[in-house]
């Protein structure tokens, strides 16, 4: 099952892949979108649970669980759609958490009396293993490396001179790049 | 209270990190994830079942954790992870199909240091 039967047609591209390589759910893309969508489900289960039976005891960090939670959801899902407006979100959504486990972890460190209870934030994501403070660097560096490797192949083609010239040298930047990267 | 016997978690914990390291070998070594991964996770699959059992079974002679709920939840997501995995995996077609694998074994074993965290009875 490692090796699929090649086909004539199949033989020439390096990477198998049906997707294109440019897209935010593909290759390491799809290991980004796997961590967040578990961060997705524990983070809103969390938060859901300590909202519904004990919220009193300590508020601002359930609402901040809360807040993570939808954070999360929203990276999740933009990151898997993938189009235009689908990825300016992801590049918000992953900036509001950075700057979210860094203010939290920070406040959490500073104020201990207010977060009598752990929220995915807290030391900077400590009780998480540290994935929370990663996992939004990670999901920044993944769609800007996407981003430019559109606007290399965008230059490419609109510097080409025929229409053929301009997809082969395409698909020819294509194949190096996912070569190269995947 | 007697508690769940412990060779079930530990023997979860020994299984995803193993899972982990060989998913990641083969990440390293640029193949997709195959026949032999699929396998690896329909054992870890099995595992947690069992698991999932044996927890109930202690809930149904009556014992308690503190946050009931939470164990429920993590009762109904564990058996999840490596279905998910299999699906997400499946559906890459490079290296980065073996790596979603090796994120689930990991998962499994944090899981059962979690479920230890939330009801001390289950032993890891």
């Amino acid at each position: 099952m490692s090796e699929p039967p090649a086909s004539p047609g199949q033989a020439a591209s390096p990477e198998p892949a049906a997707s294109p390589p440019d897209s935010t759910r593909t290759g390491p893309g799809r290991v980004l979108i796997a961590i967040y969508a578990l961060f997705a489900l524990s983070a809103s289960a969390r938060a859901a649970v300590q909202i519904a039976t004990k919220f009193s005891h300590a508020p601002v960090a359930y609402l901040l669980s809360a807040l993570a939670a939808v954070i999360y959801i929203l990276a999740t899902v933009t990151l898997a759609v993938g189009t235009p407006a689908a990825r300016r979100i992801a590049v918000l959504s992953c900036s509001v958490e950075l700057v979210g486990v860094l203010a939290v972890g920070t406040w959490s460190l500073a104020d201990q009396a207010t977060f009598p209870d752990a929220t995915v934030w807290s030391g900077y994501g400590s009780g998480y293993g540290f994935v929370p403070l990663v996992l939004p660097v990670l999901g920044l560096l993944w769609l800007r490396r996407l981003s430019k490797r559109a606007r290399t192949q965008e230059t490419v083609v609109t510097s080409a001179g025929d229409a053929n010239e301009a997809a082969r040298s395409k698909s020819a930047l294509r194949a190096q790049v996912s070569f190269g990267r995947y | 209270m007697s508690s769940v016997n412990g060779v079930v978690p530990t023997t979860i914990i020994v299984a995803g990190l193993a899972l982990a390291a060989y998913a990641l070998l083969m990440t390293a070594l640029n193949r997709r994830m195959d026949i032999g991964l699929l396998a690896a996770l329909g054992v870890l699959e099995i595992l947690l079942l069992v698991l999932v059992g044996l927890i109930v079974a202690k809930l149904a002679g009556g014992g308690r954790p503190a946050s009931l709920a939470t164990l429920i939840g993590y009762l109904i997501a564990m058996p999840l992870v490596p279905v998910a995995a299999a699906f997400w995996g499946l559906l890459e077609r490079s290296r980065w199909g073996s790596a979603v694998v090796a994120v689930a074994g990991l998962v499994a074993a944090v899981l059962m240091v979690r479920l230890h965290e939330i009801w001390p009875v289950i032993h890891v």
